[in-house]
């Protein structure tokens, strides 16, 4: 099923996320109401004289004094506005956590109700009324190694590949440049390109100059010209002639830099060519084409950037501290987004003219991208990164079944992305991806699959997934129970935790180093693990994070760590009674009903107070009553991902705009946007079109 | 020291021309040892994987001087003089693919808190040269046993990565700017140039610019620093225009590419040890340029995955990799070094850590040294030791030949003896008679049974007979494994069968009866 966004929306949406005019009135609005920042005192000097003595007296003792911090928090670190501000999702959790009474612990005195009013009051004037919306300052940023493989590959017409030939069974990066340039370290936003925190040094220097050699030593190749003779035209004779090495570097200035670059660059490039003949000039040629692609303006994004001056139309509206990004820019940040890649030359040439920023014609081209193959960077970056899975990667040690596990989800997020499914099929979807490693999981729907037989002699191979849909493998679709994320995170506890980071989007502090084990059975006792795992976590403290991991990850209990869904015996009332009960003669049900496994208890209730008795039951709530939680992760992540940088306080507002317009959406079976929608209100989003200047030496 | 050149030798590039060598600065070139230190000496191995197939591998009877070759060494037959061929090598039961990869160059699979022996005789050969060793193999890793993926272990007997891509071996030892005049010129303009484009950007840039550009240029100053450094304390090989290997379209030109590399690696003394892997252990590599489309581990379990196809198939693969040893020798033979050839200065071990490929064993271990290493081994010779040796006493009389202050390695603490013509104990065959009668219609013969020379015919066997020309055995398939003739290769056995006369030489084409004079009946020990 194929669902597109209807262009009114688009149009809603642009108008009210992107256009100067909207943020203008909305500040005015603020303006108008007395709220601006300006108008009353100074926030810092707020939150100093109401808020810092709340927390002294209720906080502090474990948030904020002495040799150990708890939890990661500590209040008395924060002290100016930037700060206050930069802890905006540590306010929201203080407030949920003291409204709900989880915090204090206690033993300690509660706040009282004025306490926690006043808080309240506070968190929603002078954090949340005041937000104004900004897009973020116009930062370069360095090329991730994989958009830079990507983008070396878009300008020569070839990969870069190890020139080794391939052995089966083996583990090996093909990529020279992912094999050359060091692993990307997540940055701040937790996706790879976010290199905010990753800097240049003569190592990767070392890499991109022997990466940069490679690719000109086969462009040049007199062997095979098909690709350089793609911009230089035929060449003839043994060298190329003056005119074509000028076409040549003319061709790489513009495209290495994504934009047509100044006449003194050009100039300047020009001259190192000047006057050469035949082999000098290619030598020449070579340096200097080498020179474009380790400048700067190649290896950086957005450095030659510039932000359109705000067009004011009245005298009565306070200048801007934003504006639209030019098209160049705006070309450059959706092909990273949706590709991971340059901008191709129908982009760049619509920027040329500068229509890209005409509705329908973005509109069009975001289409395009979708649809073009190279929008799998979605799913092998964006997705890849998002749920960890390349942890997948070491659930066997057999190359061609870890490759299945892990192409399993691959594949379904590039359905779910591309052919614009409902946000919530992430989670609930009856169609899935296998092949015969992976079959097995699917018992009784496998047999739809088309037959594949292994030829003599090998002993194993990677084979290709198929779409399969799903009718009667209730326990499996949506991507929490392919065989590989359950597989993945071996235990409640990770599985639990990685559910509320990855689906429900709460950050957890990490645990206290000195929890020990979960104590065995004594003599005499029949503990299940979650009951003995309850006696081990106990303690108040735990319990903050734990009330949060624990109902999730146990509503997973029955699927075993290999990923096998194995309900608990049928004799117990706490099993899935409805699907897929053992026989009892089943060899592989051995276990009595009294055995702690018989006894598996994937019941629970959320922090939010719905309960369940086991998965499908937590499946229901996440797609039906906390949907809003679920929707508004996804579209954090994708805004994060599709800025390259980490949220601030300033995104708020329009992480909340997309979140309820998909929320709410309606004409479908479920009643929520698609991921066509949400990829549509992102590169629309005020973040993603503008951007604030940078600062002066004088600020 | 000088370097010598033959000015007719030839660099091949894989899947390319004939390329000419124009490396003549190297004639004049001095390395920093005094003459008289002599030739440095060179350690180099290469790997076989997954065993052997004993009936054509294994030389049987014959003297330390006087053997004749086994029917996959006949590639070999022009090295003879060259060759020290170690036989009884490895006294151990069985051995999985990771223990036996380990014991190859480590001595025991138990040996895993030691630097295997390459990296010792690195310790000593190898630090004056710009690279102390090289680790090669031809295939990525195969985590389904890791250990499958490596011979050289570090000191802490840990893995060293391996690198299986030619180009990448030739642009580290030849192109890169810390080797090389041009590249570092090349170098040093586009640092200029892109100095030069930074600083005028800077000029209109923000602060968050600046931060940015700050640290380019500060990368930039430190990389023409560095270069500076180099060029002032440089060993430079002095003319950058070998050809670089093209991308092999095939597995064979890869391994091609990489020998030609080792030898020019060792040859311009860029590096005197190297270890090099033909494939993992265990390796599933399909040969498809020999026509062969089944996975090699498969066709190495040739008794339980046995047809006449998978036998020549396997046959195939273990011919290649003793001709890519060739090839190895050939080459190092071809570039002259001081008064004699590379390889005369050079040790080689080739071999595997299993000896049956089906069985697992490791007992009879392929192991063959070539190369005099400057007089420190005795070649042209077969050993064949009286008792089974410990792989570890092998390493360890190596460490010995090249003055490793070593007394045990891997559980041994004696080194093996007669690498260098020393006295050691020869295996010594039960004597037994060999002799033909025939009578009406049938033949009894007694003698050494052992496979054909020839690959292409395996199927063929001869006993052999003091004094006369041997017997030929050529039965159906059916006669082949009821009396599981490769079973009893290299040892005598006593046949009786039909036959007819070709050539006026009885061929058997039938067994009847089958006895062997010393061995075990077939199927009492597991392949």
């Amino acid at each position: 099923m194929s669902y597109r966004l209807p262009l009114l929306l688009i149009i809603f949406g642009w108008v009210t996320l992107c256009t100067p005019e909207s943020a203008i009135s909305s500040d005015q609005d603020k303006a108008t109401s007395g709220k601006t920042t300006q108008a009353e005192s100074d926030p810092q000097q707020v939150y100093q004289t109401t808020i810092q003595p709340l927390l002294r007296k209720h906080c502090f003792q474990c948030h904020g004094q002495g040799d150990e911090v708890h939890g990661e928090v500590n209040f008395r670190e924060l002290k100016t506005e930037q700060q206050i501000e930069a802890a905006f999702e540590l306010w929201s959790s203080v407030l949920e956590v003291i409204d709900s009474g989880a915090m204090p612990p206690e033993t300690q005195p509660r706040l009282t109700s004025a306490e926690i009013e006043q808080f309240k009051s506070w968190y929603q004037k002078d954090l949340v009324d005041t937000i104004q919306p900004l897009p973020g300052i116009l930062r370069p940023r360095r090329l991730s190694a994989h958009e830079y493989r990507q983008t070396l590959r878009s300008l020569f017409g070839f990969e870069l590949e190890v020139a080794i030939a391939e052995a089966e069974q083996t583990v090996v990066e093909k990529s020279l440049v992912m094999k050359l340039l060091p692993v990307d370290p997540p940055g701040p936003s937790g996706f790879k390109n976010d290199t905010s925190a990753n800097p240049l040094t003569t190592n990767v220097w070392d890499q991109y100059s022997f990466l940069i050699d490679d690719a000109l030593e086969q462009w040049f190749d007199p062997r095979q010209r098909e690709h350089i003779e793609v911009v230089a035209g035929p060449i003839s004779a043994e060298h190329m002639t003056p005119e074509q090495a000028e076409k040549v570097l003319r061709w790489m200035l513009r495209h290495a830099y994504r934009r047509s670059p100044k006449a003194e660059t050009i100039a300047t490039s020009l001259a190192a060519i000047a006057g050469k003949r035949a082999a000098e000039l290619e030598s020449a040629l070579r340096i200097e084409l080498k020179s474009v692609l380790m400048s700067p303006p190649f290896i950086y994004r957005s450095l030659l950037a510039t932000i359109n001056a705000p067009n004011a139309k009245n005298d009565t509206v306070p200048p801007r501290p934003y504006g639209r990004v030019d098209d160049h820019e705006l070309a450059e940040r959706l092909s990273y987004f949706l590709w991971g890649d340059m901008p191709d030359d129908r982009l760049m040439q619509l920027a040329d003219r500068g229509a890209l920023h005409d509705p329908d014609v973005y509109a069009s081209e975001v289409a395009r991208m979708l649809e073009d193959a190279k929008s799998r960077n979605l799913a092998y970056n964006f997705g890849v990164e998002w749920f960890s899975l390349n942890e997948i990667s070491k659930v066997s040690n057999n190359p061609p079944v870890s490759h299945a596990l892990r192409q399993q989800p691959i594949d379904f997020l590039h359905h779910l992305f591309t052919e614009g499914q409902p946000l919530l099929e992430l989670i609930d979807s009856n169609v899935t991806f296998v092949n015969p490693h992976t079959a097995k999981y699917y018992p009784r729907d496998r047999k739809r699959m088309t037959a594949y037989r292994k030829q003599r002699g090998i002993e194993v191979e990677a084979v290709s997934n198929q779409r399969l849909e799903l009718t009667n493998t209730p326990e499996r679709g949506g991507l929490l129970t392919m065989p590989g994320v359950l597989a993945m995170n071996k235990g409640p506890v990770i599985r639990g935790t990685w559910m509320l980071e990855r689906i429900m989007g709460e950050h957890l502090p990490d645990p206290p180093a000195n929890v020990g084990q979960v104590k065995p059975n004594q003599r005499g006792e029949n503990l299940s693990f979650r009951e003995r795992f309850e006696l081990h976590r106990s303690n108040e403290t735990c319990a903050i994070c734990h009330n949060k991991i624990d109902p999730l990850g146990f509503a997973m209990q029955a699927y075993d760590a290999s990923g096998n869904y194995k309900p608990a015996g049928s004799s117990n009332a706490n099993t899935n009674k409805k699907r897929n009960k053992k026989k009892p003669d089943d060899p592989t049900n051995n276990q009595t009903a009294s055995s702690p496994a018989a006894r598996l208890d994937t019941s629970g209730r959320l922090s939010s107070g719905e309960t369940f008795d086991d998965y499908d039951g937590l499946k229901q709530i996440l797609i039906t009553s906390r949907r809003r939680t679920v929707i508004e992760n996804i579209v954090k992540r994708t805004l994060s991902y599709a800025l390259a940088r980490e949220l601030n306080i300033h995104d708020v507002p329009t992480v909340d705009t997309i979140t309820s317009e998909l929320n709410q959406h309606g004409n479908l079976e479920r009643q929520e946007g698609s991921y066509h929608d949400l990829i549509n209100l992102v590169v629309n989003s005020l973040p993603f079109t503008h951007a604030e200047p940078q600062h002066t030496k004088n600020d | 020291m000088s370097w010598q050149l033959d000015r007719r030798r030839f660099l091949r590039g894989a899947a390319g021309p004939l390329l000419p060598l124009p490396f003549l600065n190297l004639m004049e070139r001095k390395a920093s040892g005094a003459a008289a230190d002599g030739p440095p000496i060179r350690f180099m191995t290469l790997f076989k994987p997954n065993g052997v197939h004993p009936p054509s591998w294994s030389i049987n009877g014959g003297t330390e001087f006087d053997f004749r070759m086994s029917p996959l060494m006949q590639p070999f037959a022009k090295h003879k003089q060259d060759l020290l061929i170690l036989d009884n090598m490895g006294d151990f039961g069985f051995s999985s693919h990771a223990n036996s990869t380990r014991r190859f160059l480590s001595g025991h699979h138990r040996n895993t808190k030691s630097a295997s022996v390459d990296q010792l005789i690195a310790d000593r050969i190898g630090k004056g040269t710009p690279h102390r060793s090289l680790e090669l193999t031809t295939e990525g890793l195969f985590p389904n046993q890791i250990g499958c993926s490596y011979i050289s272990y570090d000191s802490n007997g840990d893995p060293i990565p391996r690198e299986s891509d030619p180009q990448l071996i030739f642009d580290r030892l030849f192109r890169s700017p810390m080797r090389n005049q041009d590249k570092r010129r090349e170098m040093r303009s586009v640092l200029d140039r892109v100095s030069e484009d930074a600083k005028s950007l800077s000029r209109t840039a923000g602060v968050e610019d600046k931060q940015t550009l700050d640290q380019y240029l500060s990368v930039v100053r430190s990389t023409e620093k560095r270069i500076e450094n180099i060029a002032a304390s440089s060993n430079d090989i002095p003319k950058a225009t070998m050809e670089r290997p093209l991308a092999p379209a095939n597995m064979n030109e890869q391994v091609e590419s990489m020998l030609d590399l080792i030898a020019l690696a060792l040859w311009t003394d860029s590096t005197r040890c190297v270890t090099y892997m033909l494939g993992n252990s265990n390796s599933r590599m399909i040969f498809d340029f020999l026509g062969i489309k089944e996975q090699h581990h498969y066709l190495s379990h040739f008794f339980r995955n046995f047809s006449r196809q998978n036998l020549d198939a396997l046959l195939k693969i273990s011919l290649w990799h003793m001709e890519k040893f060739d090839y190895l020798l050939t080459r190092m033979k071809s570039y002259k070094d001081h008064e004699g050839s590379l390889l005369d200065h050079s040790i080689v071990l080739y071999g595997s850590g299993m000896g049956h490929s089906d069985n697992h064993t490791a007992t009879r271990i392929p192991i063959i040294l070539a190369g005099q290493g400057g007089g420190l081994v005795k070649t042209g010779r077969y050993v064949r030791y009286a008792e089974n040796q410990q792989l570890g006493r092998l390493h360890l009389a190596l460490l010995k030949l090249f003055d490793a202050d070593q007394d045990s390695f891997a559980y041994s603490n004696n080194p093996l003896p007669g690498l260098n013509g020393s006295n050691f104990t020869p295996y010594n065959e039960q004597p037994f008679e060999s002799w033909v009668k025939k009578g009406d219609g049938s033949i009894t013969v007694q003698g050494r049974l052992r496979l054909s020379d020839n690959l292409d015919e395996a199927r063929i066997f001869l006993i052999d007979i003091e004094g006369q020309p041997s017997i030929r055995i050529d039965v159906a398939f059916r006669d082949f494994h009821d009396f599981n003739l490769a079973y009893h290769c290299g040892t005598a056995v006593k046949i009786t069968g039909t036959f007819t006369e070709k050539d006026g030489q009885p061929v058997i084409t039938k067994v009847q009866e089958l006895n062997s004079l010393f061995g075990k009946k077939p199927g009492s020990a597991n392949g």
